[in-house]
C-alpha cells in the first residue's frame, strides 16, 4: 500500500490534479475570506458590468457582475464550495452503497448475487440523466437533494465494476486460507477482499467526483438543482444563458470554472488507475 | 447464423420484458409520491371541492397504489399513456411527434462521434511513445472533461452569437413548412422535394450534433487507443512486419479491424448514454425533440406525460443495447460458430 502512494505520488498526472483540485478546495473552504462581495449583494444600479479588464469595467468587480449586479468572481467562489460538497458528499454515499452490494454480492454470490445484479440491470435500463431528473421532481430542490439523488443514481457504476473485481479476487487461494484460518465471513471480505478493491475503488471515486460535478452543474442549469439564493455554476450558466450578447464573459467563466473541476477530477482518476493497477504499472502506459 | 442472432434478439427482448415492467412499477411509484394532485391539476381553477373529488374518483386516485398500478398498466397495454395535464393531449400523440426528432439528432451525433473517435484514437496511437504523446494524453482528458451541454453553450456562443454562422435555434429557420410523413424531418423534407427545408434542418441540426458528438467521441478515441496498444502485442503483427508490410497499411488494414470489436461494444454502450445527452442538448437549442418535453413536463409536474418519456427511453436504451449485442455476434467470427 505504502508503495501504492509513494508510486501515485511520482506520478505527474497525480501531482498536477492534485494541485488543481487543491486550488478549488481552497476557494471553497475560505470561500467567506477570498470572494470580495457577497455572492447573494444586488447592486440593481450596476448589472452586467463587464470584467475589469474589459472597456467599462469596474475594478470593485474583477469578473464583472450579472443580470441582478451581483458579483461574478463571488459567485464563482462560492460556487465551488456548492461543487465540492457535491463531488464529496455524492461519491462518498455511492461509493459507500454500492461497494457494499458489490462486494456482498461477488463474495456470496447465489440468490444474492442475482437479486443484485437483477436490480443493477433496472437501473441501468434508466438513462442516468432521465433518473436523476426524476428523482429531483420527487425530492424537490436543494444541496441535500442533489446529493442524495446522485447517489441513488450512481451507485451502480460502482456496483457493476467491483463486483467482477470482487469475483476474481474471491477465487484465490488466500480468500480460501482466510476462511480455514477461522475468519468469519466479515473479517474475510474487510481484511482480505477489500484491499485487493481498494485501488479500483478509489480510482472510480475520483471518478465520480468528476460525473458529480457534471449533473449538480446539469441539474442547477435545468432549474431543479440547489435552492435559488445558494450559488453554483450551473445556475449561474442558466440566468448568464440569457443575457448572452450583453456580457459573454459570465458564460464563459463559470462554463471554465466546471471545466477545470471535472479536468481535474479525471486527470487524478487517470493517473490513479495508471498507477495503482499493478499490470498496467508494469506494462509502463 | 442469422438464426442465431434472432434467437440471441429474441431471448434478449423477452428478458427486457419483466426489466420494463419493474421499471414501470418502480416510476410509477416515485410519481405518486410527489405532493401533487393530478385530479386537481387537471380541473380548471374555478372548479370546487366536489368536483375535483369526481375527477379524483374518475381518475382512480381513490384506489390503492398496486391497483391505480395495475389500472395504468392495462390502460398502457392498450396503447394508452393518459393525457398530458399541461398540453391537454395525449401523452402518446405528444411522444410519437418528438422521438423521431430526437433519434435524428442522436443518430447525426453518433457518427460524428464515432468518426472524431476513430480519427482521434488513430492520431493518439500513432503519437505514442513521441514528445506529443503527453500532450495528446492530457488533450484526451480535457475532452472527456466538457460534458454535451458545456460544448452545446461554447458552440452556440462561438458559432451562433459570435460568429454568426450557424442558427442554434429550433429545426428549421422560421416560416419554412414543416412536412410531415415519416416524422423524421430531413427524410420528409427530401420525399416532398423541399431542398430548401432540407438544406435549413441540416444547418439547424449541426450545432446540436456537433455538440454532441465531441462529447461523446474521447471515450471512443480511448478505448480504441487502448486496444490497439493490446493488439500491437499480437504475434501477427510482428509477422506482417517481417513480410514487409507497410506500417500504415498494418495500422489501418490488420490492427484497426481488430481494435474494432471492443470499440464497437464500447460505442453501442455510449450509444444509449448519448441518446439521453440529447436532452440538455435540445434544451439549449430549443430543439423540438423528446428532451425538450420531458424538460416541460420535469417543470410542471406533468405526472402521465413524464411516466410515458421515461419509459420511452427506457425502451430505445432496452433497444439499442439487443441491437448492440446482436451486431457483437455478428461480426466477432469467435462466436459465430454452431
Amino acid at each position: 500500500m505504502a508503495t501504492a502512494v509513494s508510486r501515485s505520488l511520482r506520478s505527474p498526472r497525480v501531482l498536477i490534479a492534485l494541485g488543481m483540485i487543491a486550488c478549488i478546495a481552497a476557494c471553497a473552504v475560505f470561500a467567506g475570506f477570498i470572494a470580495p462581495h457577497d455572492p447573494g449583494d444586488q447592486n440593481l444600479l450596476s448589472t452586467l458590468t463587464p470584467p475589469a479588464w474589459a472597456a467599462g469595467g469596474d475594478q470593485n468587480y474583477p469578473f464583472g457582475t450579472d443580470s441582478l449586479g451581483r458579483c461574478v468572481l463571488s459567485r464563482l467562489i462560492y460556487g465551488a464550495r456548492t461543487a465540492m460538497l457535491v463531488a464529496i458528499f455524492a461519491s462518498l454515499g455511492a461509493m459507500v452503497i454500492g461497494s457494499v452490494l458489490a462486494h456482498v454480492s461477488g463474495y456470496f454470490g447465489g440468490a444474492l448475487d442475482w437479486i443484485i445484479g437483477r436490480m443493477v440491470d433496472v437501473w441501468m435500463s434508466f438513462p442516468p440523466v432521465i433518473l436523476s431528473l426524476i428523482l429531483m421532481v420527487g425530492l424537490g430542490v436543494g444541496l441535500g437533494k442533489i446529493i442524495l439523488a446522485i447517489i441513488l443514481v450512481d451507485w451502480t457504476r460502482f456496483c457493476r465494476v467491483l463486483r467482477s473485481d470482487v469475483l476474481i479476487v474471491t477465487r484465490h487461494d488466500y480468500i480460501a486460507a482466510a476462511r480455514l484460518l477461522g475468519f468469519t465471513h466479515w473479517q474475510t471480505i474487510v481484511r482480505e477482499v477489500l484491499p485487493a478493491t481498494l485501488p479500483l475503488l478509489i480510482t472510480l471515486v475520483s471518478l465520480e467526483m468528476a460525473i458529480a460535478v457534471v449533473v449538480e452543474a446539469i441539474l442547477s442549469f435545468v432549474g431543479l438543482g440547489v435552492a435559488a439564493d445558494q450559488p453554483a455554476w450551473g445556475q449561474m450558466i442558466a440566468d448568464a444563458r440569457q443575457y448572452v450578447y450583453q456580457s459573454p464573459w459570465n458564460l464563459l467563466l463559470p462554463i471554465l470554472a466546471i471545466i477545470f473541476t471535472v479536468t481535474a477530477f479525471n486527470l487524478l482518476g487517470d493517473g490513479l488507475r495508471r498507477s495503482l493497477d499493478v499490470r498496467l504499472a508494469e506494462a509502463g502506459r | 447464423m442469422i438464426a442465431t442472432v434472432v434467437k440471441l434478439m429474441a431471448r434478449r427482448l423477452l428478458a427486457a420484458i419483466p426489466i420494463l415492467l419493474v421499471v414501470s412499477a418502480l416510476l410509477f411509484c416515485v410519481l405518486r409520491l410527489l405532493p401533487v394532485d393530478p385530479a386537481a391539476m387537471s380541473m380548471p381553477p374555478t372548479a370546487t371541492i366536489a368536483e375535483i373529488e369526481v375527477k379524483r374518483r374518475e381518475m382512480g386516485l381513490d384506489r390503492p397504489l398496486p391497483q391505480q398500478y395495475l389500472i395504468w398498466l392495462n390502460d398502457a397495454l392498450h396503447g394508452d399513456f393518459g393525457r398530458s395535464i399541461v398540453f391537454r393531449r395525449e401523452a402518446r400523440s405528444l411522444v410519437a411527434a418528438t422521438l423521431p426528432v430526437t433519434i435524428q439528432l442522436a443518430l447525426a451525433a453518433m457518427v460524428l462521434a464515432a468518426v472524431l473517435g476513430v480519427g482521434g484514437g488513430l492520431v493518439m496511437f500513432h503519437v505514442r511513445g513521441t514528445l506529443f504523446e503527453p500532450l495528446a494524453d492530457f488533450v484526451s482528458i480535457l475532452l472527456l472533461s466538457i460534458p454535451e451541454f458545456l460544448w452545446g453553450l461554447i458552440l452556440l456562443f462561438v458559432f451562433g452569437v459570435a460568429l454568426h454562422l450557424l442558427p442554434f435555434t429550433g429545426q428549421v429557420a422560421p416560416g419554412l413548412p414543416l412536412p410531415h410523413i415519416t416524422g423524421f424531418l430531413l427524410l420528409d423534407a427530401l420525399l416532398v422535394g423541399r431542398f430548401d427545408v432540407f438544406v435549413s434542418a441540416c444547418q439547424h441540426l449541426i450545432l446540436p450534433a456537433v455538440a454532441l458528438g465531441l462529447a461523446f467521441s474521447p471515450t471512443i478515441m480511448r478505448v480504441l487507443r487502448s486496444s490497439l496498444f493490446d493488439i500491437y502485442h499480437e504475434d501477427y503483427i510482428e509477422q506482417a512486419r517481417l513480410r514487409g508490410l507497410s506500417e500504415g497499411h498494418i495500422l489501418l488494414g490488420h490492427a484497426l479491424k481488430n481494435a474494432s470489436l471492443p470499440t464497437l461494444t464500447l460505442a453501442g454502450v455510449q450509444f444509449g448514454i448519448l441518446f439521453s445527452g440529447t436532452l440538455l442538448v435540445e434544451v439549449i437549442y430549443s430543439y423540438p425533440g423528446m428532451g425538450n418535453l420531458m424538460v416541460d413536463a420535469v417543470r410542471n409536474a406533468d405526472l402521465p406525460l413524464i411516466q410515458t418519456i421515461g419509459l420511452t427511453y427506457c425502451v430505445v436504451v432496452l433497444v439499442i443495447n439487443t441491437a448492440v449485442d446482436s451486431l457483437y455476434v455478428l461480426l466477432n467470427p469467435k462466436l459465430r460458430v454452431r
